[in-house]
């Protein structure tokens, strides 16, 4: 493959990349945010994440044969999995990890855990009681088309990736804008409003910041609600992207997600952006090198194929921790002596 | 005391300078903690270094002891250069030290917490700890040998086997000067000793302190805010104020350095009419 | 299970209960024995019969009779009842119950095995605190370890080198190890600049790091070359009597790679530490996914052999075991030796300078620190502890189960035998082994069962017992963490601190104690609660 091909190839993957790093992004908010404030590994919010992904889908569903805009559909898909995982993720907090503030750390994990795998089997129970798994998205026509392909003839940013022979669906234009209407929406309530200063109190100082008024167990609430409906737009967003989803689906992106928050810094919300990002293009760059020739053939390492995708982050995940062991953005922690 | 000294102590004095310290700077970022700090500690004195809140005392101590690389100057134990060396790389050269904030083992009772100190000095391994070989039980005795002599000279032996974190206030502090002992130091740095201790306990620590350095042979360097214990305890001060020296020498010296009661006091303060050690003593515990 | 010292934690006032063990014991080994033989079923009228056979009443009596030798562990009772019921359970009832069920067992081996991984586990997260998320990936290694040599792999590795590479065996060999011995010098060099201090962040760390790893590489790639012409005497494997050198090969295996592993991350804390042994733990299994000339890939190895002595079989053969029994009951033995050794190794270590070292470095690693111990080696020692463990059993998994894919050693496994550490009670040996016992049973026998005895009652899939593993599992545990947070059998240290406030000691009153009144935010640091290490809840941003 020459240069005039590689290169506009790399962009394209780069930007598919990209597209996939704004759904880990927000998947990765939503476990970023519930750590700032309890320093718990929400294991459960890949489960969050589904269910949002399952409400997007029942949306969609129910609208199939009605004749609607599309975009309306989709808005209301968005509604619903939001309030649905944020009220979950309110549930799961206060059932199972407000009893245990003052456990020691590894409690609360291992409850997440027994929670995320109680939700795994309740969400396959009840699509299964309809008789379904696997649950294909039935997307309003229109948004598998082609923005702006190779063969279409459109301006701008449109005519430059036509240009260089990169095909974006609208489904993944809508994802990337849904994504950065979230996250300008989630910048402006944590930065600058009241509430979102009493997270940053409640995230910094959880005692000082009640001694200052600050009701903590409501703001802990607010967060989990907040990153719950983060976890239902990124599910409807997973769902618009791939396409299907399952029950058991959260697992491998929720891993990746978790990832990449611990990259950009675990607690830092630009930082779980930024890692979302990196991870999405490094996956996709993994993805094609069997494209261009497993070159890496040296201890008969098989191809590198797409399974190396996870290990892939990993293994940078590893790298940026050896020299910044509190991720790209983390704040760094040096312990008072 | 023959029990706990090792070959380290045990060997005759090179000069009468055990701890040689110079130039030693602290930059954290653009802020300097510590700047340019020289220190000779004499061999089996009590020494202190004292300063306002914030004037890099905690800093300069933990550049001795590992916990932070200086930026720039050079600590000698002995003629023994101790930079680059890893925390438990200095205690293993003869420095042990008390924290500010209180540092013990949660769950272990006082004995296993003072047996801890004993960790560098024990011979015995992995191996031996497996298999159970007679350098095994030699060791664990010797450590639990040095604990029990290490509290009994703090005063502590009635509670070898309460849990450390059930200790009263003052007697942890003990504990953690009795934890520090049982690594034979040949110095031993005790960082605010005295903080939440009660007068009572504050003229028995006095003593303790006289006993590590009569009793023991251990020099002894502490960052005190107790302007009473300082004076009454130490043979040489060191005076720090925003990371700098700006005095130094003996108790009544220091006592009448104006620098030393600006930096305290404040200007104005430093000229009033008041008896000058009421006024640096109320100035410290402000 | 009879190393634990039996009796050493008798509840107080507790009536001597030697004959209630003994009738319970006489009880239970008959239930079980009655339900898992035919011959004796046979006679049962028919409906007492059909009920023993009920898959999940089965599962039951075996769960009710592994219980009695926790009764004999907990319960005040003389000595001489407690070791007749843990000995004649363990070598006679077990094995007899085993001989007309293998599942009986094989499910023992099961429970021995994730036993020492939870014990391994416990040095790690237990003793330590060093939250370790990818461990199953120790027990992997041991178990490829003894998969590949122990079965037609290692002829058919040989065999592909045979054909597909050129006569260069000795070249990359030397190649190989050149570049070992290189990067190793450097490696030491590097180590002395500026200091003792190992600069594991740093460029040249790194690359000798990684010269090294290509290094071995290519060893190991030169030798398989060079022993390539054998490719043919292999094809079933290397003689199983090398099964005991493997044992001791895939401790030093899991141990190396718990080094190799621990030496780059083990100054991250905390969560840092979980998801990157997690990530860890996945790279290990995608390469024995993808390594497939080596591993067989996904597919996996099989047969695996095991080892088998004579004398063993015919004693074997003697008590009315057939053949194809033998291995498994040959194994068990192996297993309940395997266990009373790492029993018995943990709490020699336990109580010890290491394991006081380990416990430190959990409460506080700079204070540790700086009483003299080394963080680095100290950890690695407990990483490479844990590893050896979960090495050592591998090798026993892969020859019981005769088969090893990638898909046995997922992170879903690893999580389980954290989950067994913990809700057997974190740091406390006999807890660890309860808690995997008690996992292992509910997963393998009772959830299973209770699937197979509703499966007449024509429940809809959907909420077939048997599908709703998940569900009850994590139930199980969300419910533990919430009532019984420091586990079934916590630790005399747990136990310690979470009932220090129902029994101060006489010389502590608060007039005594100036720490509330002086300096509250040092008095609350120090009484910091439960098993996370002070430094974990000051990161915690103020939860205490």
């Amino acid at each position: 493959m020459d240069f005039a091909t590689l290169a506009p190839f790399l962009v394209g993957v780069v930007i598919s990349g990209l597209v996939l790093g704004f759904v880990y992004a927000i998947i990765a908010l939503g476990y970023t945010m519930v750590y700032g404030v309890l320093q718990l590994i929400n294991f459960a919010h890949s489960e969050v994440f589904v269910t949002g992904a399952v409400v997007g889908f029942e949306i969609f569903r129910v609208l199939n044969g009605v004749e609607m805009n599309g975009y309306l559909k989709l808005l209301l898909a968005l509604i619903a999995a939001m309030v649905a995982s944020g009220l979950l993720n309110i549930l799961i907090e206060r059932l199972a990890y407000r009893p245990l503030r003052n456990a020691p750390r590894l409690v609360p994990l291992i409850t997440a855990i027994g929670v995320s795998l109680i939700l795994q089997d309740l969400i396959r129970i009840i699509e299964g009681f309809q008789g379904r798994f696997d649950l294909t998205y039935q997307l309003p026509t229109g948004f598998s088309t082609p923005f702006c392909g190779p063969e279409s003839s459109c301006a701008g940013v449109g005519k430059f990736l036509g240009g260089i022979g990169i095909s974006l669906q609208i489904k993944e234009v809508i994802v990337v804008l849904v994504a950065l209407v979230s996250l300008a929406a989630l910048n402006y309530l944590v930065n600058f409003t009241k509430l979102g200063r009493a997270i940053r109190a409640v995230a910094q100082d959880r005692v000082t910041a009640g001694l200052m008024g600050i009701d903590a167990n409501g703001i802990i609430s607010l967060t989990f609600l907040i990153g719950g409906a983060l976890g239902g737009i990124s599910g409807v967003l997973f769902g618009l992207k791939f396409g299907t989803v399952n029950a058991y689906s959260g697992f491998d992106p929720g891993i990746v997600a978790f990832t990449a928050a611990v990259l950009g810094g675990i607690g830092s919300i630009p930082g779980a952006v930024l890692g979302g990002l990196v991870l999405g293009v490094i996956q996709n760059l993994i993805g094609v090198t069997n494209i261009l020739g497993g070159a890496l053939n040296i201890a008969n390492l098989g191809v590198i194929d797409s399974s190396y995708q996870r290990i892939g982050a990993f293994l940078v995940l590893v790298l940026i921790l050896i020299f910044k062991p509190t991720g790209l953005l983390g704040r760094s922690n040096v312990e008072k002596v | 005391m023959t029990a706990i000294s090792n070959r380290a102590s045990a060997r005759p004095a090179p000069s009468s300078t055990i701890l040689s310290i110079k130039g030693l700077t602290k930059i954290f970022g653009g802020l300097t903690a510590v700047n340019s700090v020289d220190l000779e500690i004499p061999r089996q004195s009590i020494v202190s270094v004292i300063g306002p809140n914030g004037a890099g005392k905690t800093t300069f101590f933990n550049m001795i002891t590992g916990i932070y690389e200086p930026s720039s100057g050079s600590v000698d134990l002995d003629g023994v250069s101790l930079l680059g060396l890893r925390p438990d790389q200095v205690t293993s050269a003869g420095i042990a030290r008390t924290f500010q904030n209180i540092r013990l083992f949660a769950s272990m009772d006082s004995q296993e917490n003072v047996m801890v100190g004993r960790h560098s000095r024990l011979k015995a391994g992995y191996i031996d700890s497996l298999l159970r070989t007679k350098r095994f039980h030699e060791s664990e005795k010797e450590a639990e040998d040095v604990a029990n002599l290490m509290l009994e000279f703090v005063g502590l032996s009635r509670f070898r086997h309460e849990l450390a974190t059930n200790l009263p206030y003052g007697d942890q502090r003990k504990l953690e000067i009795a934890r520090a002992l049982a690594t034979s130091p040949k110095l031993v740095l005790l960082d605010e000793p005295a903080a939440g201790m009660n007068p009572r306990e504050t003229e028995e620590l006095k003593s303790l302190i006289r006993r590590i350095r009569d009793d023991l042979g251990v020099t002894v360097c502490l960052i005190e805010h107790d302007m009473r214990l300082v004076m009454t305890l130490s043979e040489y001060i060191t005076v720090l104020d925003y990371g700098s020296k700006i005095a130094e020498g003996l108790p009544h010296e220091v006592r009448n350095n104006p620098k030393v009661m600006e930096a305290y006091l404040g200007r104005g303060a430093a000229a009033g009419e008041y008896g000058k050690e009421e006024q640096l003593k109320g100035g410290a515990n402000a | 299970m009879t190393a634990i010292r039996p009796g050493s934690q008798p509840p107080v006032a507790a009536p001597d209960r030697s004959v209630a063990l003994i009738v319970l014991a006489v009880i239970s080994s008959a239930l079980l024995l009655i339900s898992q033989e035919s011959s004796w079923l046979a006679r049962l009228p028919s409906a007492l019969a059909n009920f023993l056979k009920n898959p999940l009443v089965a599962s039951l009596v075996l769960t009710f009779f592994l219980a009695n030798l926790l009764f004999a562990y907990r319960w005040k009772a003389s000595l001489w009842a407690k070791l007749l019921v843990g000995g004649l359970s363990l070598f006679l009832i077990l094995p007899w119950a085993g001989r007309d069920n293998t599942s009986v067992l094989d499910l023992a081996i099961q429970i021995g095995i994730f036993a020492a991984l939870s014990l391994g586990l416990n040095i790690v997260v237990g003793l330590a605190g060093l939250l370790d998320l990818g461990y199953i990936a120790f027990f992997a290694v041991g178990a490829y370890t003894w998969g590949i040599f122990g079965s037609g792999q290692i002829g058919k590795v040989l065999t592909y080198f045979k054909d597909n590479s050129a006569n260069n065996g000795p070249v990359v060999a030397v190649g190989g190890l050149v570049l070992l011995i290189v990067t190793a010098l450097s490696l030491r060099a590097i180590n002395r600049v500026g200091g003792k201090r190992t600069p594991v962040a740093s460029w040249a760390f790194l690359l000798a790091a990684l010269g090294l790893v290509i290094g071995v590489t290519l060893l190991v790639r030169g030798l398989v070359m060079l022993a390539a012409a054998n490719a043919a005497g292999l094809t079933s494997g290397v003689n199983p009597n090398f099964f005991w050198l493997f044992l001791i090969l895939a401790i030093a295996a899991a141990a190396s790679v718990g080094v190799l592993i621990g030496l780059p991350v083990l100054k991250l804390k905390g969560d840092y530490l979980a998801i990157i042994t997690l990530g860890l733990g996945e790279v290990i299994r995608v390469l024995a996914n993808n390594l497939s000339t080596y591993t067989n890939g996904s597919q996996g190895i099989t047969p695996i052999g095991s080892a088998s002595v004579p004398w063993f079989n015919s004693l074997a053969g003697a008590i009315g075991f057939t053949p194809d029994q033998y291995s498994l009951f040959f194994l068990y033995f192996v297993v309940l030796i395997i266990i009373a050794v790492i029993i018995l190794a943990n709490m020699r270590l336990d109580r010890s300078k290491i394991g006081r070292a380990w416990i430190a470095i959990r409460e506080d690693e700079i204070a540790a620190q700086a009483m003299g111990v080394p963080l680095v080696q100290t950890k690695l020692i407990a990483f490479a502890t844990g590893a050896s463990f979960a090495g050592i059993m591998g090798v026993i998994f892969a020859a019981k189960q005769g088969f090893i894919s990638p898909e046995s050693f997922i992170l879903n496994q690893s999580i389980s035998v954290l989950s067994m550490v913990v809700l057997g009670g974190l740091g406390s040996i006999p807890g660890v082994i309860l808690g995997a016992a008690v996992v292992t049973i509910l997963n393998i026998s009772l959830l299973p069962s209770l699937g197979e005895a509703t499966a007449s009652l024509n429940l809809p899939p959907q909420v077939n017992p048997a599908q709703l593993q998940r569900l009850v599992f994590g139930g199980i545990l969300v419910a533990m963490m919430l009532f019984r947070p420091e586990g079934l059998l916590p630790s005399v240290r747990q136990r310690r601190m979470m009932h220090e406030d129902d029994d101060p000691s006489g010389n502590m009153t608060p007039q005594d104690s100036l720490a509330g009144e002086l300096k509250p935010e040092n008095a609350a640091e120090v009484y910091s609660p439960g098993v996370a290490t002070r430094a974990d809840n000051e990161r915690g941003g103020g939860t205490q």
